[in-house]
């Protein structure tokens, strides 16, 4: 690097250029056929991938990383006039770092997976997985407002037309309902966003779209949560959950997911399980958390219980699933419940479970929805009792699947285990600490039933697994006879059922790489992203805390009202010294209930 | 030992234990193809580099104890820690909390190897059955197509069980309690085209799943309780000490461990984990399906090491339960009647590796039993059953693999007989290692199993035990309760009443129980091992067409492993016993030198009255296999017939399978696909109600729609506008 210095701005702005250019060089070959494009395209990826892990490793050692402050930043004034600022901002932090190099390596996948199954107008096809990658970089990079939300609906229109020209037979609803249901959810999104902005705007003057500007003004004069003002920071805090939540998708808004995902041709699945869901999770990083501090607190025990019952529920319907990719979809809605569970339990412990388990759920779904596409290439069916026994065929994919599902099922030393545990023992821990009035029991349940979620996990990916890779060879015969024609037929495709082909090592690889070193070091990763996810997540968490502890106030002054009816002569200090000893016991009350202290137990305390 | 008595090179060897079996499977992994018919070489090579290696450490223990011993009291413990690498880590927050809150905690897990006399006897045992199992493979698998996968799958599970013994951290025992578990997974499996095994192999990771469903809450309420996880001391960045659960500091102080309702629900998660991975009632379904596996591993994995890491983990985390009298006399409860119930089944089981399992589950229930009396004796007496049941157990399975391998992959007892005269290695060795399964003195078993009668007598029967037992009695009756009085979270309040609960049941008359069961299931013990011995060797020589013309004596690989498992079966246990070595050695463990543990400990006294009941109750049961089989053909009416419908209780293992089926599986799967339903056509019908409102609203305001260019951009000049209007608004205010 002597002729030129290649600044960390510049570099960011190449890493987001790349699959640009390598669309635009899509379309110029493509007159020359199917083999120059896809290979211009995987060079595409490559190219990208390698940029993007040499930026990681650039900010990894740069004096930002400690802090987990913003690196390479790009300001170029956008929309300046007046009192409106609108800036092209980009930037990387600690707390986009990793979700930043997923996308980077999750596109290479996608575009590795479409190798052989992508055969008709693959030229669109591979402008558009390019230009998905660029907007999935740009989201996570952008510190701008208006440049997010441009980003973020931009990530939409890709996919919508992956999903509904290369999609499966359904494509067309698919495809609509994916878009609509989360154009519909964004609409909100930016309707709330403006409300920060023009909340910021009053006080400050100017229309700034500076998102550390907008949390730092927020901080500043946070937006009213009372009864006078019309609990105005729960409504915009609802706005913006509305597009997040379904982006997760968090229980009841996940319809759209399982059909988009069974209809979504391999490369548009492992985007979408792999980032796209993610988008949700980082909003709520990005703006809700830090933002809306006071609302998210309130908030927080509701959307526990929608984590909750989205682990449980998710998994539960993922064992009556009898599509493979349909399982893994819903196995989807399960995992990111635990990310919801993790965030919104407000513990630092559960919180950086959280978002490990992003990148982890992103790593293995997408090698599973890959491979799901492997064994759809081969087999031509996705029906979990048609298959059976590719083990004894393909071996190496039956290891390889088996390794996603080990890690998708929270198998200690990979890495769906740290994020999973975690989130848990956060959650354990929240639930000990306290949790405001009239959900301390219920938190305790939760945290069960969000444990039993792990052994529901296994139950239906090993008997997926079990069904399809083991016992006798089924899938052939579940053929009909034309499909079968048209295997022998194709030149380029499976003659016999194969084992892995080099583009499918590469598009697995890297996968089941992280999935290892994220399992067994997995502080490596924790660190870089520590202190940004603590800083976004802090004033959540006080205020939570100091709701927990003014709860405990009532709930104390309640028992000494109680305790007085029960015993009036009893003297206040030593009813003061009754409610001391509730709370220096409290996780031990938690497992009987607090509020059902029979009198007989209040008299063996009183009595000592 | 001056050789290895520096300090970095004992670091090495606790390293290389794990580390070379990891290397042997990688390398096996690597190379299988390659290697072929010799692909059993990285695997072996590693696991004999990781057995002479444990086997070194093992003496350097027995060296710092004894030194130890002269020093100062037998009771000094000895523990030393390696720490590899930062596993995870979370700093707290600095947030004011109150009295009443309890505080985040700082989470930091370390990758942390312990060595201590447990943990070194653990690392012997493993590697060396390991070893030996592993030779034996080479003539069991050989022609198998699977054969590189065998034998790294077996280095693999080496590496798990050594680290699980080893590890110095809740988590990572956790860690590799489920790697083992993976490892059985894949191996139960390992003929993965056969259904059954498929299936095998997945309910046993099941049914472990639920068992470390209580591992894993019993980790988090650890964490909430002391706030770390580690087992040992470690010393902060600033200098001072930070008590880890089973360390030192805790240990020695009378409060440091914390009883009541949390440490009582904390044991009897860990009971819940213990149970599933040592296959206790209610979770012991898997084990004998997993039978499916090939015999090598039923004999390492399904008899002598995995199964035990419940014991290991009751015997690590003693003094936990020493403080919980509840806990405690639940773990012998279940293991006293997982020990009748699984024996009962075994009389009437044809499938002679069956027997062998649930023999098995019936002897893991046993270990069970002597854990839950709490006592110093208790304790020693299960690892040293754990030890001989190893070798014995390890012994008969790779008798029973021997004939499987002979008799064409035949197991039903009923289609063979008589096959003394054609394998006598296997016959003699074999009925070692029945002796010392039915406890015939001078078999190890005898001996252990004496041990584990005198403990639970001892509870039962305090005031007429010989010794100072009324006064250890007492020391745990009296220890236990100050722990949760003064401890720092519990308090007297209305939830001593779960513990109190179970605690009613501590009481002689439930031990006298106990001690009865397991004298009955002694008897049951020595009848169905030696009808399984009189059904296999005895009697008029038959051999299923499935052998062939082949019906031989197995290769030396095969035979020379049962023979240096059946001396091991024959004279351990004298040696142990007679020595004492064992008892006085585990002493220095951390966790059983706790006050509360040693001060259980009773001078060592051979008690000619048990062995003789002992001794009388395997008589017994053998005379009447004896008379039922012995010289008969095997597929032949057998007394089992008289058994009526119990017989059929019996063979169709009480109905628990079933129970399970009707109870959980069928009722789940029934709530699944109604929520299947309920999602796909009522809520995702919802959406789609939903979603065609603006559609009607379209339809109505289509009239809106002219088309005219000029009407359009109006409307986008008054929305503009009005936009504009609201932030200037705002702006003002």
């Amino acid at each position: 690097m002597t002729s030129f210095d290649l600044t960390p701005a510049t570099h960011l702005l190449l890493v987001l250029a790349t699959p640009i250019v390598g669309s635009l060089l899509v379309w110029v070959l493509g007159a020359r056929g199917r083999s120059a494009v896809r290979q211009s395209a995987v060079v595409t990826a490559v190219v990208t991938l390698v940029l993007t892990g040499w930026l990681i490793l650039r900010y990894l050692n740069s004096p930002e990383a400690a802090v987990g402050a913003p690196y390479a930043v790009v300001q170029v004034p956008w929309l300046v006039d007046g009192a409106l600022d609108i800036q092209f901002s980009l930037g990387l932090d600690g707390l986009s770092l990793w979700i930043f190099g997923l996308s980077a390596l999750l596109s290479l996948t996608a575009v590795l997976v479409s190798w052989q199954s992508i055969k008709e107008r693959s030229v669109g096809f591979y402008m558009l997985l390019l230009i998905l990658e660029t907007a999935m970089l740009g989201v996570f990079t952008a510190r701008d407002v208006v440049l997010f939300y441009v980003f973020f609906e931009f990530t939409l229109v890709p996919l919508f037309f992956l999903i509904g020209i290369w999609g499966h037979e359904d494509r067309r609803r698919a495809a609509a309902k994916f878009f609509i249901y989360t154009l519909a959810g964004s609409v909100f999104t930016f309707i709330g966003l403006l409300s920060v902005v023009l909340w910021n705007a009053s006080h400050s003057g100017i229309l700034s779209f500076d998102i550390d500007t907008l949390t730092a003004g927020l901080a500043a004069h946070p937006i009213p949560m009372t009864a006078e003002s019309g609990w105005l920071q729960m409504w915009i805090f609802c706005a913006l959950l509305a597009g997040f939540a379904v982006k997760v998708p968090i229980v009841p808004l996940h319809t759209w997911l399982p059909l988009a995902h069974v209809e979504a041709p391999t490369g548009g699945s492992v985007d979408l399980a792999g980032v796209l869901l993610k988008i949700g999770m980082y909003g709520f990083l990005r703006f809700s958390l830090p933002m809306l501090p006071d609302a998210a607190a309130v908030a927080a025990p509701w959307l526990v219980s929608l984590g909750v019952v989205g682990i449980v529920y998710g998994a539960l319907v993922a064992i009556a699933q009898r599509d493979l990719k349909r399982l893994i979809a819903f196995s989807s809605v399960s995992h990111m419940g635990y990310c919801v569970m993790g965030l919104f339990a407000l513990d630092a412990l559960a919180i950086e479970g959280a978002n490990l388990q992003l990148i982890n759920h992103g790593l293995s779904s997408a090698g599973l929805f890959a491979l799901v596409g492997m064994i759809y290439e081969r087999y031509h069916t996705r029906s979990i009792v048609n298959l059976g026994g590719i083990a004894s065929k393909a071996p190496w994919l039956t290891v390889l699947f088996m390794l996603f599902t080990f890690s998708s099922i929270g198998l200690p030393g990979l890495n769906g285990f740290v994020g999973e545990f975690m989130i848990l023992i956060g959650m354990f821990q929240r639930s000990f600490r306290g949790a405001p009035l009239h959900w301390e029991t219920l938190y305790l349940v939760m945290s069960l039933a969000a444990v039993a979620g792990v052994v529901l996990g296994a139950w239906y990916m090993l008997w997926a697994v079990e069904r399809v890779f083991f016992g006798a060879e089924r899938g052939s015969s579940g053929l009909s006879s034309g499909s079968q024609a048209s295997l022998q037929k194709d030149p380029h495709g499976f003659t016999a059922i194969d084992d892995l082909r080099w583009w499918e090592w590469g598009a697995l690889a890297p996968l089941a790489f992280f999935v290892v070193w994220i399992g067994i070091t997995p502080q490596t990763f924790l660190a870089p992203s520590s202190s940004a996810v603590r800083s976004a997540t802090r004033a959540s968490c006080d205020v939570f805390d100091a709701r927990v502890k003014a709860s405990q106030k009532t709930f104390s002054e309640s028992v000494t009202t109680r305790t007085d009816s029960v015993f009036p002569s009893a003297s206040s200090h030593e009813t003061q010294n009754i409610s001391n000893l509730f709370f220096s016991s409290r996780h031990s009350l938690l497992l009987t209930g607090p509020r059902m202290i029979p009198s007989d137990q209040l008299t063996r305390i009183v009595s000592p | 030992m001056p050789f290895f008595s520096t300090e970095m090179s004992i670091e090495t060897l606790q390293l290389l234990v794990p580390l070379v079996p990891f290397i042997g499977a990688v390398a096996t992994i690597i190379l299988g193809r390659v290697l072929g018919s010799k692909a059993h070489i990285p695997a072996i090579a590693s696991i004999a580099i990781a057995a002479a290696a444990a086997l070194v450490l093992l003496a350097v223990e027995v060296e710092r104890v004894r030194e130890g011993t002269t020093v100062e009291s037998a009771a000094r413990p000895d523990e030393s820690i390696v720490t590899l690498w930062q596993w995870a880590g979370v700093e707290s927050d600095p947030v004011d909390h109150n009295a009443n809150q309890v505080a985040a905690r700082p989470f930091s897990i370390d990758v942390t190897l312990r060595l201590d006399p447990l943990t070194a006897t653990m690392l012997s045992l493993v590697t060396c059955v390991g070893l030996l199992v592993a030779i034996y493979s080479i003539g069991y698998m050989h022609d198998d197509p699977g054969y590189p996968r065998f034998f790294a799958l077996v280095a693999m599970f080496v590496f798990s069980m050594t680290m699980l013994v080893a590890a110095s951290n809740f988590l990572i025992v956790y860690v590799f309690w489920e790697a083992v578990g993976a490892c059985s997974y894949l191996l139960i499996g390992f003929w993965f085209q056969k259904p059954d095994a498929a299936r095998a192999a997945k309910k046993a990771f099941l049914v472990n799943r639920i068992g470390d469903f209580g591992f894993a809450v019993a980790l988090f309420l650890l964490f909430v309780t002391y706030g770390t996880l580690d087992f040992h001391d470690s010393l902060s960045p600033n200098g001072t000490i930070l008590p880890g659960i089973l360390g030192k500091t805790r240990l020695m102080d009378e409060s440091g461990i914390i009883g009541g309702a949390i440490g009582t629900a904390v044991c009897l998660l860990l009971l819940l984990a213990a149970c599933g991975k040592s296959a206790q009632l209610p979770l012991h379904v898997w084990l004998p399906d997993a039978m499916e596996g090939p015999t090598p591993a039923s004999a390492l994995i399904h008899a002598a090491t995995m199964v035990t890491a419940g014991v290991y983990l009751i015997t690590r985390t003693a003094p936990l339960f020493v403080a919980c009298p509840g806990a405690l006399v639940v773990v012998s409860i279940v293991g006293a009647s997982t020990a009748m119930v699984a024996a009962l089944i075994a009389t009437v089981q044809n499938d002679l590796k069956r027997v062998l399992a649930y023999s098995t589950i019936s002897q893991l229930g046993y270990m069970f039993a002597s854990l839950g009396t709490g006592l110093a004796l208790g304790f020693t007496a299960a690892i040293f059953h754990l030890m001989t049941h190893a070798f014995f157990k390890a012994l008969l399975f790779l008798g029973a693999g021997s004939v499987m391998h002979s008799m064409g992959g035949v197991i039903d007892m009923r289609r063979f007989g008589g096959l003394r005269k054609v394998m006598p290695i296997t016959a003699i060795t074999f009925l070692c290692g029945s002796l010392a399964l039915a406890g015939v003195a001078p078999f190890a078993g005898f001996f252990s199993k004496d041990e584990i009668l005198t403990a639970l007598r001892t509870k039962g029967w305090p005031d007429t035990a010989h010794h100072s037992s009324h006064e250890s009695h007492a020391m745990t009756g009296l220890i236990a309760p100050r722990m949760h009085l003064t401890s720092s979270v519990e308090s007297v309040t209305n939830v001593d009443a779960f513990p109190a609960s179970l605690e009613a049941l501590n009481t002689p008359f439930v031990w006298q129980i106990l001690w009865w069961m397991s004298l009955i299931t002694a008897g049951l013990t020595a009848f169905y091992t030696f009808r399984a011995f009189f059904m296999t060797f005895t009697g008029p020589t038959r051999v299923p067409h499935e052998a062939g013309h082949h019906a031989h004596e197995s290769p030396p690989t095969m035979t020379g492993p049962l023979v240096l498992l059946a001396i091991a079966s024959g004279v351990s246990g004298i040696w142990i016993f007679g020595t004492q070595s064992l008892s006085l050695f585990l002493a220095s463990t951390p966790s059983l030198a706790a006050p509360s543990v040693a001060g259980t400990a009773v001078p060592h006294v051979f008690h000619l009255d048990l062995a003789v009941q002992g001794t009388l109750a395997s008589l017994l049961g053998i005379s009447i296999a004896a008379i039922a089989h012995l010289g008969r053909r095997s597929d032949g009416p057998h007394i089992e017939r008289f058994l009526g419908p119990v017989g059929t209780l019996f063979e169709n293992k009480f109905y628990i399978d079933l129970i399970y089926v009707f109870v959980v599986v069928r009722p789940l799967e029934f709530i699944a696909r109604l929520l299947a339903f309920f999602d796909s056509s009522v809520l995702d019908g919802l959406v789609d109600a939903v979603g065609r409102v603006p559609f009607s609203l379209g339809r109505v305001l289509r009239s809106l729609q002219s088309g005219l260019l000029q009407r359009y951009a109006v409307a986008g000049v008054v929305g503009v506008l009005a936009l504009v209007l609201a932030l200037v608004w705002q702006l003002r205010g």
